[in-house]
């Protein structure tokens, strides 16, 4: 097989040019993995809810931070037909004062439904006064076992577990019980503790009893058959719904950066696949004196056609291997906060349209090749 | 034998007309070397690429061991030159990747099988050339001279009928130039073929049985 044996028979050549394509594969995969950790960053919280859909308060679609069911609301909820199962889901933010360094993070109080989260370490059933932490807190300090300070509602939560991916506008998310959400959320709600000046307990109590048993949004599980669309009508405009991945990708700016960040992958792999093409069409040209003195001797355009295939498919196949690991090395390397979410869908893409680009690009330069008179192919100079 | 009828061949159309060959006819028997001389320009190797059926000619006919070469497509081009011609290039174009035996050894490749018979011949022309002790040597590791007498082994694989050689030593040494059409013709009156070989040369053309020149695209003999 010529194919292989000039493979082989050029070793520095043809490492030269898999390193050259590996790192576009890894350059396309890096940025569509970070891209896509960047939209995991600002919503995975969100996205990653175990459900069909999410139903907010009505007019509150898509802001999470602005929905309120009542109790009233989750019985409404669950009694429709076609619902198979409800759990609340609440939302509030704090301030983690006991860190070194103050930071912002999310609280949401799930219902029952801890077993959704990925657990790095620790336990996934905290109790009340307790939290699974998304693991970017770690770099905050947070450790298993500590007792984080949240400010101003002046309230103590104590780290059982660690989970990933699980961020919201890009701060770790605290995953706590829906009453201790409860107090939380009232305590946030209310603004500023009592001893500094703030509403008074009587008050504090009764938005706690209003409060009780609510949640910012409902996440629902439907009956087989049912759709999205049979909800609504269900519904009849008394709440929004959709599904989480739809709801993480609205609001909070989401549909700007996703389309900004969608034009940088897609940027990426057209560019990186361009350049691949042009890369192996001159590489090809190259080599028009050889293919000329090949066909010469006596081998047919169909026997040089897939000779030309079978080499750029090694070698694309070994830069595509070593762009994928460099890519995930690279990623393994970056801490936590450098979100990198490889996406198979968007790798499957970029490396085939490096592989198309490079057959494209070689083919079409062979029948260039092919094409011109033979003699000068051969670059024959009369004396 | 091959029978060269009125070949004309012209390129461009209108005032940018150029021949590079004009009503060209000759024939050449078996075991016969025949020495195509010329200027530069003036159609030798249009001349070689038609015969070898790279090049169709404008008109003409050429005919090899009966059969009508220039009516042949470019696959049955490509299979008649594997099976019935053997090509000597002026920079010798030996696959660079390849020793000098699997250089030898493409020729059956092309034609999609390489047998043990086959390996065996490599061996005996790389011997009969002298090439024995360079056969597992690259083409960048050879003389120009030994690249040159690798180019005319692998030639002589496929038993071809008939040899164009296209100045095969304007880039030696007057006496390895000499060495190389000795050898040459040695081969062809050996295994009585018809053989081509442009040169510019005339101490190299004084060699062969035969001459043909070619001035302007005509030819005289």
């Amino acid at each position: 097989m010529l194919a292989l044996k000039e493979l082989l028979g050029s070793k520095l050549k043809f490492s030269l040019i898999a390193l050259a394509i590996g790192l576009v594969v890894s350059l396309t995969m890096v940025t569509s993995a970070m891209s896509e950790g960047l939209l995991t960053g600002m919503s995975g919280a969100k996205s990653s809810l175990a459900a069909d859909a999410l139903v907010f308060q009505r007019d509150t679609y898509p802001t999470l931070e602005r929905s309120i069911l009542t109790v009233n609301d989750l019985k409404v909820i669950a009694a429709t037909p076609g619902v198979m199962s409800v759990y609340g889901v609440g939302h509030t933010f704090a301030t983690v004062g006991s860190a070194e360094e103050p930071f912002d993070v999310r609280i949401l109080g799930l219902g029952d439904r801890f077993d959704q989260l990925p657990i790095v370490e620790g336990t996934g059933e905290p109790g009340p006064g307790e939290a699974v932490v998304d693991v970017t807190a770690k770099l905050e300090g947070v450790e298993l076992g500590d007792t984080l300070t949240l400010t101003p509602v002046n309230a103590e939560l104590t780290v059982v577990g660690f989970t990933e991916d699980r961020r919201y506008v890009m701060v770790p998310t605290l995953f706590v019980d829906l009453s201790t959400w409860e107090d939380l959320h009232v305590a946030s709600v209310l603004g500023r503790v009592e001893d500094e000046g703030g509403a008074d307990a009587e008050a504090g109590a009764r938005m706690a009893r209003e409060f009780t048993g609510s949640a910012s949004i409902a996440a629902i599980e439907f009956e087989d058959g049912v759709s999205i669309a049979d909800l609504e009508r269900e519904f009849d405009g008394s709440y929004a719904l959709a599904t989480p991945a739809d709801s993480a990708r609205a609001g909070n700016g989401m549909p700007e950066m996703i389309l900004a960040v969608g034009g940088i992958q897609v940027v990426s792999i057209v560019i990186g696949a361009l350049l691949v093409g042009v890369f192996f069409y001159i590489t090809t040209l190259h080599k028009t004196s050889q293919v000329a003195a090949i066909k010469a001797i006596g081998a047919s355009n169909a026997h040089l056609y897939r000779e030309l295939i079978i080499q750029i498919t090694i070698l694309v196949t070994v830069a595509t291997v070593f762009g994928t690991a460099l890519a995930i090395a690279a990623g393994a390397g970056m801490p936590p906060m450098m979100a990198f979410d490889p996406d198979p869908v968007r790798w499957a893409t970029s490396v085939l349209a490096i592989f198309g680009t490079a057959y494209l690009g070689s083919l079409f330069s062979l029948r260039s090749i092919l094409r011109i008179d033979p003699a000068t192919a051969l670059g024959r100079t009369e004396p | 034998m091959l029978e060269v009828r009125n070949i004309t061949k012209s390129y461009g159309e209108g005032r940018t007309r150029v021949t590079a060959l004009d009503n060209v006819s000759f024939t050449l028997g078996k075991g016969k070397l025949l020495a195509i001389l010329g200027p530069s320009g003036s159609g030798k190797t249009t001349l070689v690429s038609i015969i070898a059926g790279l090049l169709g000619p404008t008109s003409g006919e050429i005919m090899i061991g009966g059969h009508a070469v220039h009516l042949r497509t470019a696959a049955q081009a490509a299979r008649f030159r594997r099976e019935k011609v053997g090509l000597v290039f002026q920079d010798h174009h030996l696959v660079p990747y390849l020793t000098a035996r699997e250089n030898l050894l493409l020729v059956p490749h092309l034609s999609g099988r390489v047998t043990r018979t086959h390996r065996q011949l490599a061996d005996t022309l790389l011997a009969d050339f002298d090439l024995t002790a360079r056969a597992a040597h690259k083409p960048s590791l050879l003389s120009g001279g030994e690249r040159q007498r690798v180019a005319i082994a692998r030639a002589l694989m496929n038993a071809p009928e008939i040899m164009l050689v296209d100045e095969p030593t304007s880039s030696l040494d007057t006496e390895r130039g000499l060495q190389v059409v000795e050898l040459l013709k040695a081969q062809v009156h050996e295994r009585a073929m018809t053989c081509l070989m442009v040169t510019h040369d005339p101490r190299m053309a004084a060699h062969a049985d035969e001459s043909l020149t070619l001035i302007d695209g005509r030819a005289t003999r």
